[in-house]
């Protein structure tokens, strides 16, 4: 038996054995019923010893209790949060060995440093997490703003198709809201059918390679551009297995009006250019086959149709000189030799080089240039080009008897020159396009001529070569103003 | 050559390049037709009001009316609506025969450079194709 059982039952076996001598007593009063006075005395006795007992069991019984309150109140005041392994054994001291409830107390002790142990590392884990939290939101932040400062457009849509991110240029081309509470639905909110069909498809196909076509968008503004788009698929990696799972896909637009413009512009100029050719071409294969087949009968017609062939091969080669000229111009591969000079000098030359075309058609030409000496840093063929160019063109375009002026004159530090006529004129829209290659006015040229190539040369060699200016005023059925601003030169000595 | 009907057909040629247009009016008159000329569409549309040809050889990139304003123009008109159209054009690939032909009817688009030998079988088949045998 164990010292604690033992000294629980001192108290107990007082009480017992003070009552089995009351009961011995009791009995003897049955049978012995003369000395009645020992009897009393000998109760007493018994009572006071009885007593003492009960009063010595329940102080026993008092400290018993006290220990284990304290003892539970020390469990009570240890805090999880400063807990440290050992701690809880200066915290909580354990009971005496010999309490009956000291075995109880010890597991109870050891529950609650094993739950401060978990409570523990439950706090590690959640600051952990904290801290992977803000970073993912510190990352996305920056994601986003990456985003936002890019001027492609950018849309990344999920797996059920709708749209979750879209920076502020994809939302001001396709004209969309992506914040509000309204549908996300790609379908719904994008209005370029094949915009939706390549990032619907892209999303939805095994390979996951990105994609990439020319689309033409409907802009906010209601007309469209063209857009190269890239989506890629987004795939995330299975958190249990290697296995992939769809995650959307995102596309990235790219504006290409200026490479559709230029291929725009390079299919227009191979097409003026096979235009050109092949018309004088047409003549020549024509005029050839009529003589090869014998169909001139007489000399005067064989004669008639040589100067043909001979003058559409001419057209020809004046044809592919200017496209060369031009071509080397734009190329830079043409010596520009430019010296100061007097500007009146080569203007002076150009009248005289067209005025044969003008007397043709009895068209005045005048020649009013300023007195004062107009010096101009120049190449002189180059400019001398440009200049005929000019008169040649109002020639042409002015009806016969009709009148082409061309003046000079100095204001401030540059130096001016115009040819004015009395011409066909220019619409709006045909003053707009007059210096493109091969641009010609559709109902003017029956009147004479042209390659299409004369004006745009000029513009070159004034604005490109001699850092100048071309320009042109009109009115339909008046006359056209071209006029040449070039930066004036220091007067020669 | 095919002498009997050929006499009685009119063909008219539109083209503002006049050695082209002389070249073709040429070889085709020589063959036997009544052959008219214009140098544009509105030239043209006036010939056709006048007399009106038996088939249309027109080029398409002309001032004041081009070859398919023209085009248009005729299948407007009921007493034009079926004539018989070839156009001539130098231009690349702006235009389209099957849509030409679907659209306006055009029975051919003729590219330039071409040969008036050939234009003239062009224009004899088409003729005869039409020409009901008796």
């Amino acid at each position: 038996m164990s010292n604690a059982k033992s000294n629980h039952l001192m108290p107990a076996l007082a009480v017992t054995l003070s009552a089995a001598w009351l009961v011995a007593w009791a009995a003897g009063l049955v049978l012995d019923q003369g000395v009645w006075w020992i009897r009393i005395a000998t109760l007493s006795v018994g009572l006071v010893l009885c007593a003492t007992a009960m009063v010595l069991w329940r102080r026993r019984l008092q400290q018993s209790h006290d220990a284990v309150r304290r003892y539970l109140e020390a469990l009570g005041r240890v805090n999880p949060t400063d807990f440290q392994e050992g701690t809880i054994d200066s915290a909580v001291p354990p009971l005496d060995a010999n309490h009956p409830l000291s075995e109880a107390a010890a597991r109870a002790r050891q529950s609650l440093a094993e739950l401060c142990e978990k409570l523990q590392e439950l706090e590690h884990s959640r600051d952990a997490l904290d801290i992977r939290y803000r970073r993912a939101a510190s990352e996305h932040e920056r994601i986003k703003s990456i985003l936002s400062s890019l001027d492609d457009p950018i849309m990344v849509v999920d797996q059920f198709d709708e749209i979750v991110l879209a920076n502020p240029s994809a939302e001001s081309l396709l004209d969309i809201d992506t914040k509000g509470a309204g549908s996300r639905a790609l379908k719904q909110l994008v209005r370029c059918e094949n915009l939706v069909d390549l990032l619907t498809t892209t999303t939805h196909r095994k390979a996951v390679e990105s994609r990439t076509d020319e689309i033409e968008v409907p802009t906010a503004d209601g007309a469209t551009g063209w857009y190269r788009v890239t989506a890629k698929k987004l795939v995330s990696l299975s958190e249990e297995s290697d296995e992939t799972t769809d995650n959307g896909a995102v596309a990235v637009l790219r504006d290409i009006a200026e490479k559709k413009d230029l291929q725009r512009r390079n299919a227009e100029f191979v097409s003026a250019v096979s235009h050109e050719m092949k018309t004088p071409l047409a003549g020549i294969k024509a005029y050839v086959e009529l003589l090869a087949d014998d169909e001139a009968e007489d000399p005067e017609t064989r004669e008639e149709f040589l100067e043909v062939i001979d003058s559409q091969a001419t057209r020809l080669s004046r044809l592919v000189e200017n496209l060369l000229n031009l071509a080397r111009m734009e190329a830079g591969v043409v010596k520009v030799d430019k010296h100061a000079r007097p500007l009146n000098e080569i203007l002076e030359e150009a009248l005289g080089v067209v005025r044969p075309s003008a007397e043709a058609k009895q068209i005045t030409l005048v020649g009013d240039l300023s007195k004062l000496y107009l010096g101009v840093l120049a190449d002189r063929d180059m400019l001398l080009q440009a200049a005929i160019n000019l008169l040649s063109n109002a020639i042409k375009y002015t009806p016969d008897k009709g009148q082409v002026t061309l003046r000079s004159r100095m204001v401030d530090a540059n130096v001016q020159f115009e040819v004015e006529d009395t011409g066909v004129g220019l619409s709006e829209e045909d003053a707009q396009r007059v210096f493109e290659k091969f641009y010609r006015v559709k109902k003017d040229q029956s009147m004479a001529s042209g390659t299409g190539l004369g004006l745009p040369l000029a513009k070159h060699i004034v604005e490109d070569v001699h850092g100048g200016t071309l320009s042109v005023t009109s009115e339909l059925g008046k006359g056209s103003t071209f006029s040449v601003t070039l930066p004036g030169a220091k007067q020669l000595s | 050559m095919k002498g009997k009907t050929t006499m009685t057909h009119r063909v008219l040629l539109c083209d503002d390049e006049i050695p082209i247009l002389r070249a073709a009016e040429f070889k085709i008159k020589k063959a036997g037709y009544d052959v008219r000329i214009a140098s544009d569409g509105e030239e043209a549309w006036q010939l056709i009001q006048q007399e009106k040809p038996d088939i249309l050889v027109t080029d398409c990139q002309m001032p004041r009316l081009d070859g398919l304003g023209l085009v248009r123009r005729l299948r407007e008109h009921d007493d034009t609506r079926d004539l018989p159209v070839f156009m001539l054009t130098a231009k690349g690939f702006e235009l389209d025969a099957e849509e030409l032909a679907s659209q306006w009817g055009v029975l051919g688009l003729i590219a330039k450079p071409f040969s008036p030998r050939k234009l003239l079988e062009t224009i004899q088949a088409a003729l005869d194709s039409q020409t009901v045998p008796t």
